[in-house]
C-alpha cells in the first residue's frame, strides 16, 4: 500500500513538473490558412508532399501528370502557367536524376509551389505583386540550373540536364518546347536509392560505427562539392 | 540505458524520436525548442544536409529538475529517416530508454510507416531490447493536412497497421503547428521515468 502511494506520488511529481515546464500559452490563432479542399491545386500539393529524397518513378510521374492537369485548368493565366512550367522543368530533372539530383532541387520545387499557392489563393493580389513573386522563383530556378551545370562539370558524370528556357518575365509566355540534353550525350542511369550497406546489418557495434562514419563521409563529400560549386558561382558573379 | 548516478543523485534518460523520412521527427524537436527555449535553457544541436535533411541526429537536452531528490535530465534525439542511414539509426538507438514513433499520416506513406516500425523492432533487438517492453508512444503526425483536403490515412488504419499488437498510447498531432507535440513528449517522459523508477528506490 505504502509503495503504491509512493509510486503515485512520484508520478504526480513528474507530471506536475512537466506541466509547469511545458505549459502552453493560449493558441495563437493568428495564422489563418486558406483551405484547398476543392481547389485545383489540392492534388498537386498532395503529390508534392509525398515526394521525398526516396524518389520513385511513380511519385515523379504522378507529379508531372498533376502539373499537366493544373496547367490545363490555368491555361489562360500566364503567370500561374509559368509557375507550373518551372515545377515541371525541375520535376523532370529530378525524375531523370533521382538520388543524384542536386539537393537544392527539392528546396526550389517547394519554394516554387509555395509561391504558386500564394499567388493562386490570395484574393486581391495585384498583377505586379504576382510578377514579382514569379521573378523571384525564376531567379531561383536559374541559379539551380547554374548549380546543376557546375556540379556536372565538377563530377564529370553523366547527368541529364533539363534545359528549359527560363520563362521571360515580367510578362512570361509559356514555353512548351523543352530541350532535353544529356550533359555528356549519355542518358542518365536509373539509379535506385542506395540500400543500407548489407554488411552493416549484421556488423558488430564497432563495425556499425565504422559504416555509419562512411555514410557520413559520403554525405560530407557531397556537401563540400555543392559548397564549392556555390562559392565558384559567387566568385563569378562578383 | 539511462545513466543513474546514485551518489550524485542524477538520472539521465535517452528518448529517441524514430520514424520514416520526412515524417516530422526534427519538426517535433524544433517546435519544442522554439516554444520553450526560455524555459528549458539548453541548446538544440542539429546537423542537416544541404537538402535540409537530418544527417546524423538532432539532440535536445532538457533539465526536468529535482524529483525525489534526483536531478532528472532528459535527452531527446531524432534519427535520420532516410532509408540509407540504417547503421546511423542503429547507433543513435544505443542506450535508448524511451521511443516516440512519429508516423507519417499521408496516405502515400503507409508502407514506409510499417517498414520503419519493423526496422525499429529489428534495431532494438540488436541491442537485446524488445519493442514490446520499451516505453513507446505513437504520434500520428501531419493531421492538420486533413483540413486542406490532402488524403491522409484514417487513424483507425494507423492504429491497425502499427499499434494493434503493441497497444501503447498514441496521439494525433501536427508537429508543424503544435497540437499534441508537447503531450506526446510529456507522455513518453512519464513512461520512461516510470520505467526507471524502480532503480531509484
Amino acid at each position: 500500500m505504502a509503495q503504491q502511494r509512493d509510486e503515485d506520488n512520484f508520478r504526480s511529481q513528474v507530471e506536475d513538473r512537466l506541466d509547469h515546464l511545458f505549459q502552453e500559452d493560449a493558441p495563437d490563432g493568428a495564422e489563418e490558412q486558406v483551405g484547398l479542399v476543392e481547389h485545383p491545386l489540392k492534388n498537386l500539393k498532395a503529390v508534392l508532399l509525398s515526394i521525398d529524397w526516396e524518389i520513385t518513378d511513380s511519385t515523379m510521374d504522378s507529379l508531372l501528370n498533376e502539373i499537366k492537369n493544373v496547367e490545363y485548368v490555368y491555361s489562360e493565366d500566364k503567370i500561374l502557367l509559368t509557375f507550373l512550367q518551372l515545377l515541371g522543368s525541375i520535376g523532370r530533372y529530378v525524375k531523370a536524376n533521382k538520388g543524384r539530383a542536386h539537393p537544392e532541387a527539392t528546396r526550389v520545387i517547394n519554394s516554387v509551389y509555395e509561391a504558386l499557392e500564394k499567388v493562386a489563393l490570395t484574393e486581391g493580389m495585384s498583377r505586379p505583386e504576382k510578377e514579382k513573386m514569379l521573378l523571384e522563383e525564376v531567379a531561383k530556378f536559374k541559379k539551380l540550373k547554374e548549380q546543376v551545370v557546375l556540379r556536372k562539370a565538377e563530377k564529370k558524370e553523366p547527368e541529364v540536364v533539363e534545359v528549359s528556357p527560363a520563362p521571360p518575365a515580367p510578362s512570361p509566355e509559356p514555353s512548351p518546347e523543352r530541350e532535353r540534353i544529356p550533359a555528356t550525350g549519355i542518358p542518365a542511369r536509373e539509379e535506385p536509392e542506395p540500400e543500407p550497406r548489407a554488411e552493416a546489418r549484421f556488423a558488430a557495434p564497432h563495425e556499425a560505427f565504422a559504416y555509419a562514419l562512411e555514410e557520413i563521409k559520403d554525405v560530407i563529400r557531397a556537401e563540400f562539392r555543392a559548397l564549392r560549386a556555390e562559392i565558384k558561382l559567387w566568385r563569378e558573379s562578383k | 540505458m539511462a545513466i543513474i548516478n546514485l551518489k550524485k543523485k542524477e538520472v539521465q534518460a535517452k528518448i529517441v524520436y524514430y520514424g520514416p523520412g520526412r515524417g516530422g521527427k526534427t519538426t517535433n524537436l524544433e517546435y519544442i525548442y522554439k516554444k520553450f527555449r526560455s524555459r528549458i535553457q539548453t541548446e538544440m544541436v542539429t546537423i542537416k544536409t544541404h537538402g535540409d535533411r537530418t544527417l546524423f541526429f538532432d539532440f535536445l537536452p532538457i533539465e526536468i529538475g529535482k524529483i525525489k531528490g534526483y536531478d532528472i535530465r532528459i535527452q531527446l534525439y531524432t534519427v535520420p529517416g532516410q532509408v540509407k542511414y540504417e547503421s546511423t539509426r542503429r547507433l543513435v538507438l544505443r542506450g535508448v530508454d524511451g521511443i516516440v514513433f512519429v508516423a507519417d499520416s499521408l496516405a502515400v506513406r503507409r508502407k514506409e510507416n510499417v517498414l520503419s516500425l519493423k526496422s525499429l523492432a529489428d534495431n532494438l533487438a540488436s541491442y537485446k531490447k524488445s519493442i514490446l517492453e520499451i516505453p513507446l508512444v505513437f504520434q500520428y503526425n501531419k493531421r492538420d493536412l486533413l483540413e486542406e483536403g490532402i488524403p491522409l490515412l484514417p487513424v483507425e488504419w494507423l492504429e491497425k497497421d502499427l499499434n494493434s499488437k503493441l497497444q501503447v498510447p498514441s496521439f494525433e498531432a501536427s508537429a508543424l503547428k503544435g497540437p499534441n507535440v508537447v503531450q506526446t513528449m510529456k507522455k513518453i517522459i512519464i513512461l520512461t521515468i516510470d520505467s526507471l523508477r524502480k532503480d531509484l528506490t
